[in-house]
């Protein structure tokens, strides 16, 4: 009886085992008249009416079609990219952030593409059509561009009695200190910065003339460690300080910016133009947006030039239908009402003087290495930040131990 | 192995038909029970067996994205397992791996034995509401339970930092929790051992229904304190279900995912906080580096395995040593 159930309970055991290592997955096969699209969740909380748009032109084009658009989010979809290349059943167009064409191009992972096709291709934004070219072949369709700018609301301004938009840092500082003197909610934001968003971070450390890593002589070299970076990291610690009650330890996302200034907690944050969207109707209508200043006055600070392309997996079976989408979806109209909506189309001929495209006069980049990627899911420069902001390390300290890690990690074979 | 063994056999009797015969049907007879767990066989070897070849496979390849693109790896030898074992993150990964996992298997059995014993002491009404209160935490999704940890010890607005600064234990306003790796993993401990007590308490619960109450009785007559009582009459008997419990708590803790990577979130993730889980899932997914992957996943294989035979050997003595 006993010996029983034991035998009993093993059976159990080796069956919980192999049920903690059995995973499930399904793949589908798509039909030869639909398509899939993956987009960010972007598209779908900024402008889906653009994505519907080019949905309708795409399938009044050409009858009998259906497109599927799934959305989805940018810390998990390279994972879900690389099972789909496995397994198939993917996507036959995916948008692709532009620090993460590289390594995919690289492994011969996306159809080469005709570039005449697109509408404006040949005034395509320098940055984002050379994230999409790999050994003189395009595989990525500039999408759009975005860089990041200050969203404040102009009463709180007001109040403090800042009647001069800041020019400078300092002046930023300077008047955080107002901002703050003037709230009493605990926790207030003069300018809400999450303590490791490192697009903010490396703006001081390019506006001081510091940078991430560069080659030489084939070989990449970590630069975070260098005086000019480091005096870039002290401004960067000292300006959060001055403005920031955000967590020291977390990203823009968790939480969104936006909440915490719809909720009252910030007077001003740094962040995609697109913002604006999600302020809270209480603040829609006093809320405006500039340029942030460098420490240098009448300089904006380098932002990132972030942005998207668009490709089409290699595996896709309706490639010549997955083009066509793309040309729908990236065309003067699509563009500009995508410009409508804050962002930088993607050729200079259309191009505004928004305040983002202002933003993106001084703009930088992130090291063009195939590993790159690998440096931004590892977390090294959050960590970095993390450390910095916390005081666990000294900034030297951390920008050493950072710059060797980059270095290593970017000259992997 | 059966089927050489008696071809070999009946080899050496081909002289007498008869015997033959009668060796043919001892044999058939013989086979009945291994027939029988064919089909169960068969089906652990589709769901266990092939995953595991490719693993193996897999682990002595170079497979990254350039080879995934294309469905074919490079053979490497053993190349995958000579850089894991020779990368320090990995060691460091193990020692706290196994520090861990210490941790929440020893405060599951501790608290659910501690649970369990009260269950059996309070009265029906508050049975039932414990119980239930322990089924509901069970039936609670990892994730949802996560998302609800993540709030509670929100850096903004949290109801614990809320909480703590009400009860004028400090001021916790907005207290980051997730500051230092220990304290991202307590918390990853806490989720944990909440998450496991009730299968544990219930389990142990039903243990503690097989202790006979007259040998308590018996023993309470000679003398017997209760710590002696639970010493040398409860947990004898509640042994095996204990050794049980405690095998399957290091096989999910050593090996647990979900919760540490969704907790601490995925961009506070770094080489200073990885569990072996999540430094498997880092090297092998997000550096498209599968080859290494599932030479990791071998070597975890191995480690739980070396973890839990002591358990395991334990068990199986028990059910051969006579009642």
């Amino acid at each position: 009886m006993k010996r029983r159930s034991i035998v009993a309970l093993s059976l159990v055991v080796v069956l919980a085992a192999a049920l903690t290592a059995a995973t499930s997955g399904a793949t589908k096969k798509a039909a030869a008249n639909s398509i899939t699209v993956w987009l960010q969740v972007d598209a779908q909380s900024g402008w889906p009416d653009i994505v519907a748009a080019a949905n309708k032109q795409f399938q009044a084009d050409h009858a009998g079609t259906t497109v599927n658009v799934q959305y989805q989010n940018w810390g998990d979809h390279l994972q879900k990219f690389d099972a789909t290349l496995a397994g198939g059943g993917g996507a036959d167009v995916i948008e692709m952030g532009n620090t993460e064409m590289t390594k995919y191009m690289a492994a011969g992972a996306f159809a080469p593409l005709d570039k005449s096709a697109f509408e404006n291709s040949a005034n395509w934004l320098k940055g984002l059509a050379a994230s999409g070219k790999f050994g003189g072949k395009v595989y990525g369709v500039p999408y759009y561009a975005g860089s990041r700018v200050v969203t404040y609301r102009s009463d709180l301004f007001k109040k403090a009695g800042i009647s001069k938009l800041p020019a400078t840092t300092a002046e930023y500082a300077a008047d955080a200190k107002r901002l703050a003197a003037k709230s009493s909610k605990k926790g207030f934001s003069p300018l809400y910065i999450a303590g490791t968003d490192w697009y903010v971070a490396m703006s001081f450390v390019f506006d001081y003339g510091g940078g991430i890593a560069t080659q030489v002589s084939g070989k990449w070299k970590g630069l975070l460690d260098s005086p000019k970076s480091i005096a870039g990291l002290t401004a960067y610690k000292n300006f959060f300080n001055a403005t920031s009650h955000a967590s020291k330890t977390t990203d823009e996302t968790h939480p969104n910016p936006y909440d915490v200034y719809a909720q009252g907690g910030a007077a001003s944050m740094i962040g995609p133009s697109w913002f604006t969207c999600c302020v809270g109707a209480k603040f829609k209508g006093t809320t405006a947006q500039f340029v942030m200043p460098g420490h240098v006055k009448g300089q904006a600070i380098p932002g990132f030039l972030g942005g998207s392309d668009l490709a089409v997996p290699v595996n896709s079976s309706n490639k010549a239908l997955a083009t066509e989408w793309i040309k729908d979806f990236t065309s003067t109209a699509s563009e500009k009402a995508l410009q409508a909506k804050g962002n930088i189309p993607n050729a200079t001929n259309l191009l505004g003087s928004s305040v983002n495209e202002r933003a993106a006069s001084r703009s930088w980049f992130v090291p063009t290495a195939k590993h790159w990627v690998d440096v931004e899911n590892g977390n090294v420069l959050r960590n970095m930040l993390a450390q910095i902001l916390s005081g666990k390390l000294s900034i030297p300290q951390a920008a050493a131990s950072a710059s060797d890690n980059i270095a290593s990690v970017l000259n992997q074979s | 192995m059966l089927e050489s063994s008696s071809n070999a056999a009946a080899g050496t009797l081909l002289g007498s038909s008869r015997r033959r015969r009668r060796f043919g049907a001892r044999a058939l007879q013989g086979a009945v029970p291994y027939a029988l767990i064919l089909p169960v066989l068969a089906v652990i070897a589709v769901i266990l067996g092939y995953p595991l070849y490719w693993l193996v496979k897999l682990s002595t390849e170079r497979y990254g994205l350039f080879e995934l693109i294309r469905h074919q790896g490079v053979s490497v030898g053993l190349d995958n397992y000579r850089s894991v074992l020779h990368d320090q993150v990995f060691w460091r990964t193990l020692l706290r791996t196994v520090v861990f996992t210490a941790a929440n298997v020893t405060l599951t059995m501790v608290l659910g034995m501690l649970i369990a014993l009260l269950l059996v002491r309070v009265s029906a009404v508050v049975r039932v509401l414990l119980s239930s209160g322990l089924v509901l935490v069970w039936a609670m999704p990892v994730v949802v339970a996560v998302q609800v940890w993540y709030w509670m010890t929100n850096f903004e607005n949290g109801v614990v930092n809320y909480v703590l600064t009400q009860l004028h234990l400090g001021d916790f306003f907005q207290h980051d929790w997730y500051v230092t790796t220990f304290s991202q993993l307590s918390l990853v401990t806490l989720l944990i051992v909440w998450g496991a007590l009730p299968f544990v308490v219930i389990t142990l619960y039903a243990g503690l229904a097989q202790v006979p109450p007259d040998l308590v009785e018996a023993a309470e007559v000679d003398g017997a304190r209760p710590w002696r009582i639970f010493r040398d009459i409860t947990l004898p008997i509640l042994r095996p279900i204990l050794l049980i419990l405690t095998s399957l708590s290091i096989i999910w803790d050593f090996g647990v995912f979900t919760q540490p990577y969704l907790l601490i979130g995925q961009s506070k993730i770094t080489t200073g906080n990885y569990l072996m889980s999540i430094y498997l899932f880092e090297e092998g997914y997000f550096k498209s580096d599968f080859g290494r992957g599932a030479a990791i996943s071998i070597l975890m294989l191995l480690i739980v395995a070396l973890l839990s035979v002591v358990y395991v050997r334990k068990m199986v003595r028990m059910g051969e040593a006579p009642t």
